[in-house]
């Protein structure tokens, strides 16, 4: 079904909001705007970005696939917990599904992955990339065990442009959490929203190397602490944790 | 902890050439850091002659946690270069604790080499941080005469991660 956009730009007027039919990645094209909040919309990526280098699934027309510019001062890491929180709540708004977050951000339904974040910081920009599953129905087979998406939780098609408007004001009212209220209230909120903060047993890549252990909550700056196996305390900077 | 234990630790930094470690273990913590005296070898790329040492760590802001400092850049048999003391080389510095990652994919060629010639905005390495993918640009032109840290391993704030000649 094609994408209705004014239905997007009504409820988000003077807000620069362009679609792609298709395009290699959002993020590309979100480069090459310069207003703060500006969007780019896509029906279908060839390149659709995810974690180093690995490739996002983009369905045509099937999921939701979009680029926020950010203001690029002010940018800490606990923004990504927040936009994975900012997709949580728009999934619940928009699907009536409710979510667990895999630290830093991964948007799970059950133990799998419905959307996914990325934040790209550059000189000039920063980038928020939001990938969700929305309708598709079947997933490649080498993530097929690992993704689901909204119509298959549901078992209806649902509306994409409904999720990436209840996206967008809940990006925004995130944004506006840090800025007011500062960090730790997204560490909040993250630590009860996530099973994944303390207790669970997870497996963490890091340093060409599989760590096991249980998470043992956040510190300050957000990063994931984990209480390794063989007795050692360590502090996980970056993605890679999964289900032990 | 035992002294065994201790002892095992220093030499996995004597061996490894990590700057400085953290290691704890239920209510026992220990720190090791590499003396000043201590040295160790990066490239140089063929183009320059001036010889030099490389010294202890780069100099962190506090750590917000116990893990590894990063590892400095492999010794290749080159001229040693001290590239915290040479006047005439700039550091560029991490500005976030992370990941680093010299290339944009695991398969994927580096962002730059030592011998490079660089510009001002060319990407050198991404610092990742809790998928916060903050991509380092240089500031300078000039030529990469050392890699600081070793791919996919953790950099704190301020931590030095090239050493550049400027031209």
């Amino acid at each position: 079904m094609a994408f209705d956009l004014e239905r997007v730009r009504a409820r988000y007027p003077g807000r620069e909001i362009l679609w792609r039919e298709s395009t290699d990645s959002t993020m590309l094209d979100a480069a090459r705007l310069t207003a703060p909040g500006s969007v780019v919309v896509a029906g279908e990526q060839t390149a659709g970005q995810g974690r180093f280098g690995r490739r996002w699934h983009s369905e045509r027309d099937a999921g939701l696939y979009v680029s926020i510019l950010l203001r690029p001062t002010g940018v800490t890491p606990t923004l990504t917990l927040a936009l994975g929180l900012a997709a949580a709540e728009a999934i619940a708004s928009a699907a009536g599904v409710a979510c667990d977050l895999r630290w830093p951000n991964d948007v799970l339904i059950g133990e799998r992955k419905c959307a996914g974040v990325l934040v790209q910081l550059g000189d000039a920009a920063a980038i928020a990339g939001i990938g969700v599953n929305v309708n598709q129905v079947a997933f490649p087979a080498d993530i097929a065990t690992l993704a689901t998406s909204l119509r298959i939780a549901t078992g209806c098609e649902q509306s994409r442009e409904e999720l990436l408007i209840e996206l967008l004001g809940a990006v925004d009212r995130h944004l506006e959490l840090i800025e007011y209220r500062g960090p730790g209230a997204i560490l909040d909120l993250f630590a009860s929203s996530s099973s994944y903060v303390r207790g669970r047993r997870v497996t963490v890549d890091m340093d060409g190397a599989s760590v096991r252990g249980t998470a043992d909550g956040l510190d300050p700056s957000g990063f994931l602490w984990l209480r390794c196996d063989d007795g050692s305390r360590r502090l996980i900077l970056s993605g890679g944790v999964r289900p032990a | 902890m035992t002294f065994d234990e201790i002892k095992e630790l220093i030499q996995v930094v004597k061996d490894s050439g990590v700057a400085e470690l953290e290691v704890q273990r239920g209510e026992n913590r220990v720190w090791i850091k590499r003396a000043a005296g201590l040295t160790q070898e990066v490239v140089v790329p063929a183009a320059s002659a001036a010889p030099a040492v490389f010294g202890p760590a780069a100099p962190f802001a506090p750590a917000p946690g116990p893990h590894a400092a990063p590892a400095p850049a492999p010794a290749a048999g080159g001229q040693p270069i001290d590239v915290t003391s040479d006047p005439s080389l700039e550091l560029v510095k991490s500005p976030i604790v992370g990941t680093f990652y010299d290339a944009s994919a695991p398969a994927a060629p580096p962002f730059v080499k030592i011998g490079d010639t660089i510009q001002p905005g060319q990407i050198l390495c991404v610092i990742e941080s809790m998928k916060l993918m903050n991509e380092i640009e240089a500031e300078v032109s000039g030529v990469i005469v050392a890699k600081l840290v070793d791919n996919a391993k953790p950099v704190e704030y301020g931590q030095a991660l090239f050493a550049v000649r400027p031209s």
